[in-house]
């Protein structure tokens, strides 16, 4: 990212986030990651409208979705898009004192290597998932063979590298007992506060509404995942109340509202 | 009392009572909460050390990951942690999350992927504890592994070589040291002034490459410049594993301690023998015991004790 370019153009009116079609194609990993970069650029303030194509991923610089299209950069991930917001001077995570944004790094590493990782594992490694949700989703824009070579190719990938990392030893039920540690630990440090650093919103509160929205109203073949969240009654509340500030205060036709109204089913029970 | 149990890990050196992180997180989880491991180190004999050391066997039961053994330490009533908040109990698991993302690909590729550190001083280290022919094979099968977990988790675009993604590894591991310094601050250990299961994670981590004498040397060097976490590793083997600083006989102290250093060192053959007198030690306290009160009697009673009943 070329830091001194991006800091003199001001946001463009059109700024563009690509992700998969959402009614047949993305998944839950992927929903979860762009709903979080929605999240972070509404709390910014930043106009952002939803593109929904099939051959995203492979329009992202880094192979991985969310990206963001913003005058004439692509940037992709909500780490990187982050800072590039950071060097256009928005920023959600000044008022930090160095500790607490030390510890916010910190649970933003725990929802990358806990919550995202299972939601990989269910998704790819979970052999009824795999055949019922993923392999019809992911390959549905492409005709017969190739939906199957690319959903295989895929599913080969993830494999290997949740061998590399461990998790391919874990059956289901260890990796939503890791969910459960991982919500618990959120629900902890969440406690009674809106947000997890109190009164502002942070990247965190965006990433983790992203994954806890995207898992509690997603259909799977079984609802054990949404399940822990459930548990943990502050999380729930705090996912509805973002959801309320940040995506249904807007227009209908504003694409980040409709990302969250156009999940399975919404949080209103 | 609770079955015996059995640590099979990855021997030390230079100062250390293991080089290899996860084993090295265990045994000072062990000493935190005072729970009697018998540590028996890897060496020459037939019995190959599986892929995933540590290995914790207590009875018939067999713990491999240093998560799972954590967890049946404290199950066994060993819990380093009763002290600690909700909110702390979180925020540990965060950080241990930080550590791995951020620290252990870097720690990885100083161990196994640097040419000339891997050559130099891991392979011939770790050969030479593992039986002939195995030794031939299985430190090359954990170098490659090691490649593999950082290419996987870490390469792809935009890296597109392998200088690019080891730039950015290393770049992380340091922010990762500074935040981790930052947490830190002034304080003795990361939840004020007994040490947790954060501290064994942090110092498993981060004494290897604090100590360990490799050719290059940028990840050390930047530990270095923070002088509250090599003062926290410093602490943490003075107290707790009864080593000095250096590692070494010190020269200009008196001869109980050097007995006391002869000893240590031979904790790793007979530390069944070991452990046996300090609980009978443990009864007969000689000396008030140091700063690190708030641990349980173990820990107290070892300090003073062995100096009188165990010179020759």
């Amino acid at each position: 990212i070329h830091l001194l370019s991006t800091a003199a153009e001001p946001w463009p009116e059109n700024a563009a986030l690509y992700q998969q079609l959402k009614e047949e194609q993305i998944l839950l990993s992927d929903n979860a990651s762009s709903l979080a970069v929605q999240a972070f650029l509404q709390m910014c303030n930043l106009p952002i409208r939803v593109v929904c194509r099939a051959n995203a991923e492979y329009m992202s610089p880094s192979g991985k979705l969310p990206f963001i299209h913003v005058g004439n950069q692509v940037v992709s991930e909500l780490g990187p898009i982050v800072q590039f917001v950071k060097a256009k001077g928005h920023s959600l995570s000044d008022g930090l004192d160095e500790v607490q944004k030390a510890e916010m790094k910190a649970y933003m590493e725990l929802v990358n290597n806990m919550l995202l990782t299972a939601e990989l594992y269910l998704q790819w490694c979970d052999d009824v998932t795999v055949e019922e949700i993923t392999h019809p989703r992911y390959g549905s824009p492409y005709p017969w063979p190739l939906n199957r070579i690319l959903s295989y190719q895929k599913q080969w990938e993830v494999r290997r590298k949740m061998k590399a990392i461990g998790w391919a030893g874990k059956t289901l039920e260890q990796v939503l007992e890791d969910v459960d540690q991982c919500c618990q630990a959120l629900s902890q440090r969440l406690g009674t506060q809106p947000y997890f650093f109190n009164k502002q919103p942070t990247e965190l509160d965006a990433l983790v509404f992203g994954h806890l929205f995207t898992i509690l109203t997603t259909q799977l073949t079984t609802d054990e995942l949404s399940e822990k969240v459930k548990n943990y009654s502050n999380l729930t509340a705090f996912c509805r109340r973002i959801e309320q500030q940040y995506f249904e205060g807007h227009d209908k036709d504003s694409s980040a509202a409709g990302a969250a109204r156009s999940a399975k089913r919404s949080l209103l029970r | 009392m609770a079955a015996p149990m059995e640590l099979s890990c990855w021997g030390g050196d230079w100062g250390l009572p293991s080089l290899h992180p996860e084993s090295l997180t265990v045994m000072a989880y062990a000493k935190f909460s005072g729970a009697p491991l018998t540590v028996n180190t890897i060496n020459n004999s037939w019995r190959p050390p599986k892929g995933d050391v540590p290995v914790l066997i207590s009875e018939d039961i067999v713990i491999s990951q240093p998560a799972k053994i954590l967890n049946f330490l404290r199950k066994q009533k060993y819990n380093a942690d009763y002290e600690l908040s909700a909110k702390q109990g979180a925020d540990t698991l965060a950080y241990i999350a930080l550590l791995e993302e951020k620290m252990l690909p870097a720690l990885l590729h100083t161990f196994w992927v640097e040419a000339e550190n891997y050559c130099s001083v891991t392979k011939p280290w770790f050969a030479s504890r593992i039986a002939f022919p195995l030794s031939l094979y299985l430190p090359g099968k954990m170098s490659r592994e090691a490649l593999n977990r950082i290419l996987l988790t870490r390469g792809g675009p935009p890296h597109y070589s392998v200088t690019e993604v080891e730039a950015q590894i290393y770049r992380d591991a340091k922010e990762c040291l500074n935040l981790l310094s930052k947490r830190l601050g002034t304080s003795q250990f990361f939840f004020g002034d007994t040490p947790t299961t954060l501290d064994a994670f942090v110092f498993g981590f981060l004494a290897p490459i604090y100590k360990v004498c490799f050719p290059r040397v940028q990840l050390q060097e930047h530990l270095k410049q923070l002088p509250n976490l090599c003062r926290f590793c410093d602490d943490i083997l003075t107290c707790y594993f009864r080593l000095t600083v250096s590692g070494h006989s010190p020269s200009g102290q008196d001869t109980a301690d050097a007995n006391l250093q002869k000893l240590t060192q031979l904790v790793n053959k007979e530390s069944n023998l070991i452990e046996k007198m300090d609980d009978n030690l443990r009864k007969s306290p000689q000396h008030p015991p140091r700063k690190l009160t708030t641990l349980k009697l173990a820990a107290g009673g070892e300090a003073g004790s062995p100096l009188n009943r165990l010179s020759p």
